[in-house]
């Protein structure tokens, strides 16, 4: 693998008159890039060190900072790096490296090394390829052999005539450009088209800097819109966004985990040969971390086994009910009245009773949510939707957005919330525009349009965006005033609220490329993740990846004999990908990409060498999983399994 | 790291024979790809039916996983005349090895990205000059900041501190001169005269 690092210290002949000037002197040196990741202990910062004792300079400090140029994060923490009383400081770096430290110190700043061209490698991978970026690609004219980088000359009208026995004559070690073009045409058989075309010239206008420079600006701006880090995937929501929602035929079993949350499993409330009506409870919470479950048709219960579990990875007690198809409701469930008197208490209670739970993936009981024990600024509600391919709450934004401002309403009271925030990602415009008009009366509930970038709806990032606040490592929303609830989760609540119905039912979107008829269906909870493919005209190809949820944060199904569960979104029915993973080569687009600022890279360098304290101490733990570091991966390693293995180990330290 | 843009659909269509098969390399989608414009082009080559497949992937200059992701599309690359690639040239150049004898098109012509070789899009610019400048001007860069890269001093040429080549830019001496007055180092500008070294990257490679 070829090593790309972007400089070379300087002799310590050019550096003298400067370390001779230079007064309290901090160094900093930069871990390098483009290189393959070996070590984490860089030798130039040591090297220069050695350097300026021989001169018998003082060094008040020094430290070595992963990826210097980038200047979010280098800014944050410079100020914890320098020592007081530095009066001017030696980078170890690039020139971006320097020319960022100079801009952030305001100190007098030294460049301590020579940054070197590597003309022609641009692309992630470190290979030997070559594209000098000229602006007016020729290997459409050369059988992709390039004559800007390969020939020593440059001539893109053929060969100098200057070689001798297929070499260059500039350098005898490389091969002729001009004889390899040549050479391949002939085997393509395109000679005749080659030699016909006419003679080429290199416009070197074509590369306008100021335009590149622009759009530099802009794409930095975009890139650091609202929180850091991020990512924008391919959306592909078209398959299904604009297709209104459709009652799913009632299934004929339905199979309801009592684990569909975060927490402990519920306790199965019936028994086999039960008769149960839609909206009984057949799991009582069991704890205060838990969920109550309910039968989401009518009939009889057929089993209470352990089922494949979509999401947990293995087997979950279950309750298996055959329908009866008359989708009786239980006598408990009744339209209430006096709405308006409910107390805060009160409309808890309904939450908890009624088995709600967050339902945008985590599955988080919501009623905890709802008793913050802290003052509460606002309530976030998020209609972000940022994976992509899901419209499920989008759908809902559309045709329920009455009963999704009441479920906002009533969550403002329980939480004592003097605002409510319904943020909508501007890739959805219609649902800006219709909510937008629905709260124009409402005081406290405002319509925020936020710019699409994934993982915006993490609530970390989503309350960064929308109140500029940042919610501490290890700390939860309520900590700095925000509850953030899901779109569909305060559907629920209404529901649960002002009709009496749990949680029995959801919008799930089912959509991919390699799905015959994607949709948006409200769906039983436990209904066959099956049966719903085939509904949708079933998969157009056997080479497909199957997730519930999105292709970010979802979770594979190698079976699809599951149950649809409370806080699943979606089904989707994607291209495959294979890919084997390479050497991590420092090309830092992990870093770039965090939203919480963790640096990815270093997680699968300490997973694979077992260093769980290292983990521990790079804060692994505030990981939120969201995949951004594995989709940029140019090396497509597989980090969130890393980490997440990681995690494991790093509880196991802490126990100890 | 670098930015793409589509090339005319003339220049594309002349290069173009038969049927095509596609591959998009959504690699540095995060610095750039221009992916409306390339679904729109591409549905227009589909609603012709010349195409055989499309193949939406990232990195492409890495030979390990393009030949893994190819392997899949044998079919339809075997069907197709040219495999038409928008990716930077070091992508297209990756396909072009990897296929051999096959037809590789670029549709995309790849522009420089200053500063580019650091991560982020930076607004920093590094010439990768090899010989760094930057002691000498405050941190600075001459060779970017200045539309004439020049090394010992302005050229007397602004007006009202903008550069007379570009109106729009400020001169990049008066940036160094100012940088250093206020770091109180004016004394750095009584160096010696310099003389920037053209020497060829392959020759400072060498060294």
């Amino acid at each position: 693998m070829e090593n790309y690092t972007k400089y070379k210290l300087k002799g310590s002949d050019e550096l003298a008159p400067f370390l001779q000037e230079a007064d309290q002197i901090f160094v900093v040196a930069c871990n390098k890039c483009f290189k393959e990741f070996e070590t984490v202990e860089e030798p130039d910062l040591d090297a220069f060190l050695a350097m300026a004792e021989a001169q018998g300079k003082t060094v008040i400090g020094s430290a070595k900072v992963d990826f210097l140029c980038n200047k979010t994060l280098t800014e944050k923490q410079w100020k914890d790096l320098v020592p007081e009383g530095t009066k001017s400081v030696f980078a170890v770096s690039c020139g971006l490296g320097v020319q960022t430290v100079a801009d952030i110190s305001g100190l007098t700043t030294y460049a301590a090394a020579n940054s070197l061209n590597y003309r022609g490698h641009h692309g992630m991978a470190l290979t030997k390829k070559a594209c000098d970026a000229c602006a007016q690609c020729y290997l459409n004219v050369t059988g992709g052999i390039c004559p800007v980088v390969d020939c020593q000359k440059s001539l893109l009208n053929g060969q100098c005539g200057g070689a001798k026995n297929g070499k260059c004559e500039v350098d005898p070690d490389k091969d002729c450009a001009w004889e390899r073009i040549y050479n391949k045409l002939k085997e393509q058989g395109r000679l005749e088209e080659f030699l016909a075309q006419p003679v080429q010239t290199r416009d070197y206008s074509r590369i306008n800097h100021k335009v590149i420079q622009d759009y530099v600006k802009a794409s930095r701006e975009n890139r650091l819109d609202g929180y850091y880090g991020g990512v924008h995937p391919s959306e592909n929501k078209e398959y299904s966004e604009h297709i209104p929602l459709v009652r799913f035929p009632e299934p004929e079993t339905v199979v309801i985990p009592l684990s569909q949350h975060a927490g402990a499993p519920a306790n199965p409330a019936v028994e086999v040969g039960d008769y149960v009506k839609v909206g009984q409870k057949i799991g009582t919470s069991a704890g205060f971390i838990s969920a109550n479950i309910h039968a989401s048709v009518s009939g009889t219960v057929e089993a209470v086994e352990p089922r494949l579990h979509p999401t947990k990875g293995g087997d979950v007690l279950s309750v298996v009910i055959r329908s009866d198809g008359k989708d009786i409701p239980d006598d408990s469930i009744k339209p209430r009245e006096n709405i308006e008197d409910l107390t805060p208490d009160e409309i808890v209670n309904i939450v908890n009773e009624n088995g709600i739970v967050g339902m945008g993936g985590a599955g988080f009981p919501t009623y905890v949510k709802l008793k913050p024990g802290k003052p509460i600024d606002a309530v976030l509600l998020n209609g972000c939707e940022c994976e992509p391919y899901l419209t499920a709450d989008h759908r809902v934004l559309l045709e329920f957005a009455d009963d999704v401002i009441c479920g906002l309403k009533l969550v403002m009271k329980a939480v004592a919330a003097p605002k409510g925030i319904i943020v909508i990602e501007d890739n959805k415009p219609d649902a800006i525009e219709l909510l937008t008009e629905k709260t124009k009366d409402i005081d406290n509930i405002e319509v925020v349009s936020a710019k699409t970038k994934y993982p915006q709806g993490a609530e970390k990032m989503l309350i960064k965006r929308v109140m500029g606040r940042q919610v501490p490592s290890g700390k939860l929303p309520a900590d700095v005033g925000a509850c953030v609830c899901n779109i569909s989760s305060v559907k629920a609540i209404a529901d649960a609220v002002c009709k009496g119905m749990p949680l029995t039912e959801r919008v799930v979107t089912v959509t991919g490329e390699k799905i015959a008829k994607p949709g948006n269906y409200i769906v039983k909870i436990g209904t066959s993740v099956n049966e719903l493919i085939k509904y949708c005209g079933g998969l157009t190809s056997d080479d497909v990846l199957i997730k519930m949820g999105g292709p970010m944060m979802g979770f594979p199904l190698p079976d699809t004999e599951v149950p649809v569960l409370k806080s699943t979104n979606g089904i989707i029915a994607i291209n495959t990908d294979s890919t084997t993973p390479v050497e991590c080569i420092k090309c830092g687009r992990c870093v770039d990409v965090c939203p919480m600022e963790l640096k990815p890279l270093y997680f699968q360098k300490y997973a694979d060498e077992g260093k769980w304290q290292e983990m521990l101490d790079m804060n692994v733990r505030d990981c939120i999983e969201c995949r951004c570091c594995e989709y940029i991966c140019s090396s497509k390693i597989p980090l969130v399994t890393k980490i997440k293995n990681g995690k494991a180990e790093v509880m196991k330290l802490l126990k100890k | 790291m670098l930015i793409t843009q589509i090339k005319d659909k003339e220049a594309i269509a002349s290069a173009i024979k038969g049927k095509i098969f596609i591959i998009n390399c959504h690699g540095c989608k995060e610095v750039h790809f221009p992916e409306t414009q390339a679904k729109e082009i591409e549905k227009e080559w589909c609603d012709e039916g010349i195409v055989t497949g499309i193949l939406t992937t990232d990195y492409i200059c890495n030979p390990e996983n393009l030949a893994l992701r190819l392997e899949k599309h044998r079919a339809e690359i075997e069907e197709a005349d040219t495999v038409l690639v928008l990716s930077c040239g070091v992508g297209v150049q990756t396909v072009a090895e990897y296929l051999g004898n096959k037809r590789v098109c670029a549709a995309c012509d790849t522009y420089p990205l200053p500063g580019g070789q650091g991560v982020t899009p930076l607004e920093y610019d590094c010439d990768q000059c090899g010989e760094c400048w930057l002691n000498l001007t405050g941190g600075i860069c001459p060779i970017t900041a200045c539309s004439k890269s020049l090394v010992n001093g302005q050229c007397g040429g602004s007006k009202n501190g903008k550069c007379e080549v570009d109106p729009d830019m400020e001169c990049g001496w008066e940036r160094i001169y100012r940088r250093l007055a206020q770091l109180g180092r004016l004394d750095v500008l009584k160096t010696p005269v310099h003389i920037h070294n053209f020497a060829t990257d392959l020759e400072v490679g060498k060294e």
